[in-house]
Formats: C-alpha cells, sequence, structure tokens
C-alpha cells in the first residue's frame, strides 16, 4: 500500500512543531504548526538562516547543540526546565498562564538525505507549557509551605523548631567566626492574669499586638520566634551582650508604653527579659542561662531586663 | 523467573562489541572536541540490577555524585535506560571543553548536554555493531548534589532486571576523568540481546 499521501497531512496537523535546516542552518522547511504560531511562510523566508527567520534565537547556544548533531550524528536536547524556549512562540493558553512565550521541549536529530551525503538537522518543539504552568504552581505552594512550616499560626514570628534551629546555626556561625552572638528570652508579665481578665481571645490578641510591636524594633538579620505559651526568644547576631541589654531595655520601654485596645477597653501589658551572650556554650545551655535570667528578671519585679552572669542561679536559690 | 546470565561466549562477544563501540566513540569525540580522546577498553560487569544502588552508593560516598538517565529504543524490543554516574567537580572541566566557558547555560543543561554526546556516541555505535538503531529520549537528571544519592538510584534500579555496568575512563590531551555508564535492561530485551549475541557468534 502506498502511504506517501499520508505524510504531509500528518506533518501539517501534528501538534509538534517540525523544523529542518540544512548544514549551514538555513531554514529548508518548517510545518504548519511552526507556520501558524510565528505568523510566516515558508515560501518567503525558505533558505534564509535561521537566525533571521526567527528573531532572538539564542544563536551561540543553538550553534553548540547543532554542531555536535551534526558533526556526532547524535541527538541533542533541551529541556523547558533548562531554557524555557528556543523559538518565542504565543502559546494556547494566554489567560491562564503568566509566561508570554510556549514552553518547549526541544529534540534536534541528524537526518542523511538519500544521497547518503546531505546532511540536515530536525528540530522538533512540543509546546510544554501545561506542564511549566503545573510547576509554577507546585513551586508557589512548596513555598507557602515552607513559610507555614516555620510560622508560629498565631503571631506570626518563627515557631520554636524553626527559631532553635537556626539557633543551633548561628551559633556555629558566631564560633567559626568568633563574632559575637546574643539571645534574648522574654515572657509577658502575668499573662495568666491577663487570660483570666479578657478571655483567651484577648490574651490572644495582645501576643499578636505585642509580637508586631516587637519585631518592628529588631534588625532585618534578628530572629524573633515563639518559644511557648506566652515566651518568646529573639536571637541577636553580630551583638555582644552591651547591645543585647540595650535592645531588651528598649524592648521593655515600647511594651509598657504600648497602648492596645481590646473591645473597648484598654490593656497594659509589660514583659521581663532574659538575657545572654554566647560564650561558646552549646543551644540547650545557651536557652537555659536564658531562663535562669528571665527567672531572676521575674523575681526583681517584672518589667525589666536582666543579663546572665554566673552565679545567678545561686542567688535565685538563696532568694527563693 | 526466566534465567538472565549470560554464558562465557555471550559475554565475550558484548565484551568485544562494546570495545568497539567504544573506539568507534573516542575517534568521533576526539574530532569533535578537536582533542586526543583516550577511551580504555571499558570493564563490563553483568549485575543484578538490586545490587547496584549499594555498590555505587559506597563507591561515591562522600561525593557530589551525579545522576543521569537517558533511555533508548531499538528495533525488535532491544530497549533500555543508561545513567551515567559523575562527581561533580569534573563537571567543570568537561564543560569547558565542550565549549561552555560562557555561563549562558546552567549547570543542569551542561550535565544533560555532556550526557547526551557520552552516552549517544557509543550506544549509536553499539546499535552499529548489533544491527539494530537506537532512538533516544531527552537525558534527564535524577540526582545532583544534596539529593540522596542510593535512593534515587534504587527508585531507577527497580524497574530493571538486568544491569551492564560498565565503567569508563576519558582520557584527553590535558586532563582525565572517570565516570561510570550503566546499561539498566528489562528481561525482555536481555532475551532479545542473547539471541541477537548468539547469531552473531553463529556467524563466525
Amino acid at each position: 500500500m502506498q502511504l506517501d499521501w499520508l505524510l504531509h497531512p500528518l506533518l501539517s496537523q501534528i501538534n509538534t512543531g517540525v523544523v529542518v535546516l540544512d548544514a549551514q542552518y538555513h531554514v529548508v522547511f518548517f510545518n504548519q504548526f511552526i507556520a501558524r504560531r510565528a505568523d510566516i511562510e515558508l515560501a518567503k523566508v525558505q533558505g534564509q538562516p535561521i537566525d533571521k527567520v526567527f528573531t532572538d534565537l539564542p544563536l551561540a547556544w543553538l550553534r553548540r547543540k547543532f554542531d555536535s548533531v551534526l558533526n556526532l550524528q547524535v541527538p541533542a536536547f533541551s529541556s523547558w526546565e533548562q531554557r524555557q524556549y528556543i523559538i518565542k512562540l504565543p502559546h494556547l493558553r494566554p489567560l491562564s498562564s503568566d509566561s508570554r512565550y510556549m514552553a518547549q521541549n526541544c529534540s534536534m536529530l541528524p537526518l542523511t538525505a538519500p544521497d547518503g551525503m546531505s546532511r540536515y538537522i530536525v528540530l522538533l518543539i512540543e509546546d510544554a507549557t501545561d506542564a511549566y504552568v503545573y510547576q509554577q504552581q507546585l513551586q508557589q505552594s512548596v513555598v507557602q509551605l515552607e513559610q507555614a512550616n516555620r510560622t508560629d499560626g498565631l503571631t506570626g514570628v518563627f515557631n520554636r523548631h524553626y527559631w532553635q534551629q537556626q539557633l543551633g546555626y548561628e551559633i556555629q556561625r558566631a564560633q567559626r567566626y568568633q563574632h559575637p552572638l546574643s539571645l534574648l528570652l522574654f515572657d509577658l508579665d502575668k499573662f495568666k492574669d491577663l487570660n483570666d481578665h479578657y478571655g483567651h481571645l484577648g490574651g490572644d490578641f495582645v501576643l499578636i499586638e505585642l509580637s508586631k510591636v516587637i519585631a518592628s524594633l529588631l534588625r532585618d538579620t534578628d530572629l524573633l520566634g515563639r518559644y511557648g505559651g506566652e515566651e518568646f526568644g529573639i536571637i541577636l547576631p553580630e551583638t555582644g551582650l552591651t547591645g543585647a541589654m540595650q535592645v531588651a531595655n528598649r524592648i521593655c520601654d515600647k511594651v509598657a508604653q504600648h497602648k492596645m485596645v481590646f473591645n473597648q477597653q484598654g490593656i497594659k501589658a509589660t514583659v521581663s527579659i532574659g538575657v545572654v551572650s554566647y560564650t561558646e556554650q552549646t543551644v540547650d545551655e545557651l536557652i537555659q542561662y536564658a531562663d535562669t535570667a528571665l527567672y531572676s528578671a521575674k523575681r526583681q519585679g517584672r518589667n525589666r531586663a536582666v543579663a546572665y552572669q554566673p552565679g545567678l542561679e545561686a542567688a535565685i536559690k538563696k532568694i527563693k | 523467573m526466566t534465567d538472565l546470565a549470560f554464558s562465557e561466549l555471550q559475554r565475550d562477544c558484548l565484551q568485544e562489541l562494546i570495545n568497539v563501540a567504544m573506539g568507534q566513540a573516542s575517534d568521533k569525540l576526539a574530532r569533535y572536541l578537536d582533542t586526543f580522546v583516550h577511551l580504555q577498553v571499558p570493564a563490563i560487569a553483568l549485575v543484578d540490577a538490586a545490587e547496584l544502588p549499594q555498590h555505587f552508593a559506597s563507591r561515591y560516598q562522600q561525593q557530589c555524585a551525579t545522576l543521569v538517565s537517558l533511555g533508548f529504543f531499538g528495533d525488535s524490543g532491544l530497549r533500555g535506560e543508561t545513567i551515567m554516574l559523575y562527581q561533580l567537580d569534573n563537571v567543570g572541566v568537561i564543560a569547558q571543553l565542550l565549549g561552555y566557558s560562557d555561563d549562558s547555560a546552567s549547570e543542569a543543561e551542561m550535565l544533560t548536554d555532556i550526557s547526551s554526546v557520552l552516552t549517544t556516541t557509543f550506544l549509536n555505535g553499539l546499535a552499529e555493531q548489533l544491527e539494530n538503531s537506537f532512538s533516544y529520549a531527552a537525558p534527564r537528571i535524577i540526582s545532583s548534589r544534596d539529593d540522596n544519592f542510593g535512593q534515587k538510584l534504587a527508585y531507577s534500579a527497580e524497574q530493571w532486571q538486568l544491569a551492564l555496568q560498565v565503567d569508563i575512563r576519558y582520557q584527553l590531551t590535558d586532563f582525565s576523568f572517570d565516570c561510570d555508564m550503566i546499561l539498566l535492561i528489562p528481561g525482555e530485551a536481555v532475551l532479545r540481546l542473547r539471541q541477537i549475541l548468539d547469531s552473531i557468534l553463529a556467524d563466525f
């Protein structure tokens, strides 16, 4: 059975772009897929160099691919994941995609004419815009998930797990480069009373409000996290004890001055802060020292910052 | 399960065909790269695909290894997948050689390009020896940098019954680099390959 008649309609209707080039990279043929999308007529451009027919081609890159196809007689490939497109063509999802051009998977194959001498390159272009769009959506979801995974749902600051992990990294960094590092642990004073008086929603409101106030006092590189309940931690990279005490005192002042209104009722809150600076402690030791200093700040009457110093534990025991 | 083992004759025959294909590949690559390329006679070993992940995980331990896969199809049911394994340290040098001195291409693209050039040059030769011809799927990076290398290889190897492990050492004028190529071949294709080897042997 003679099937040659099939080839032309197949090439026209196939949902793959077909471009054939000669060994000088001049356009010999392209099918309807390309003609319609690029809005060019084959008869008008046949025999012209490929870069004259299609604009903005990555020519040096293409030549390298084409050279290997011709010289080694092996296929070459290009994926939309690495290069979104080779030939700028529109795609059929202009509304549901944020990309202007068709994402393309391309194969470049060697072809020899029946004379056994003339060599050609077939460039096959497949529309991968759908995959591209799904990938974009997936990436966005992953970014959102990563964010959710390190954020405290109520206050929007870092959650304990992420924050503590970062503390570990910052300690390693401080040790490696011999840079200062400080840690603040703070606690809302008499939070139980707040909850009892304004209800849990009121308590939550205060936590959210104060997280915002305190975050606004910090540098971009400082890391604020919710350690648990009404207890928070702040990692201060590149900061020694003096600087950390300044930050802590500023937080105490600002929080005490901050007026909040919940259900038409004014609420005032204060925080107590334990401050410690890094001197070769482990993560757990550092947190424990900050906690001791925080405890001491509570014992000394709250709404204040206390720096950890050796012997503080014993002093607290005596007060008990 | 069908016995997929090769007889000694079949194995020698395959080794010979691979040697010839390698020779052709190194000649082509040398002319293309315009430098002297020497591909040593590759050591081949037929291994149970299930053992592969362990083998390579220990071999590439502590190193930044990369896996690139490329599927191939031939006539009469001959098909398989090649996996190229490299250390990432090597990649920069090869990339330079292939003309990637400008940074217009990503690392991923260099890896797939290099892999496809190296494997298809060799496989085209092998297909010719087997009086067949192969078509190829686009190469894909299945593991790079931080990924769990052994696990990725285990996923790929699960699908295949027989693995033909070919250790290749590329030596060029100015430098040399090692990489491993694994040909993974499914059971039916192994049977087909043995038939082809037998018919080649019968012709001698």
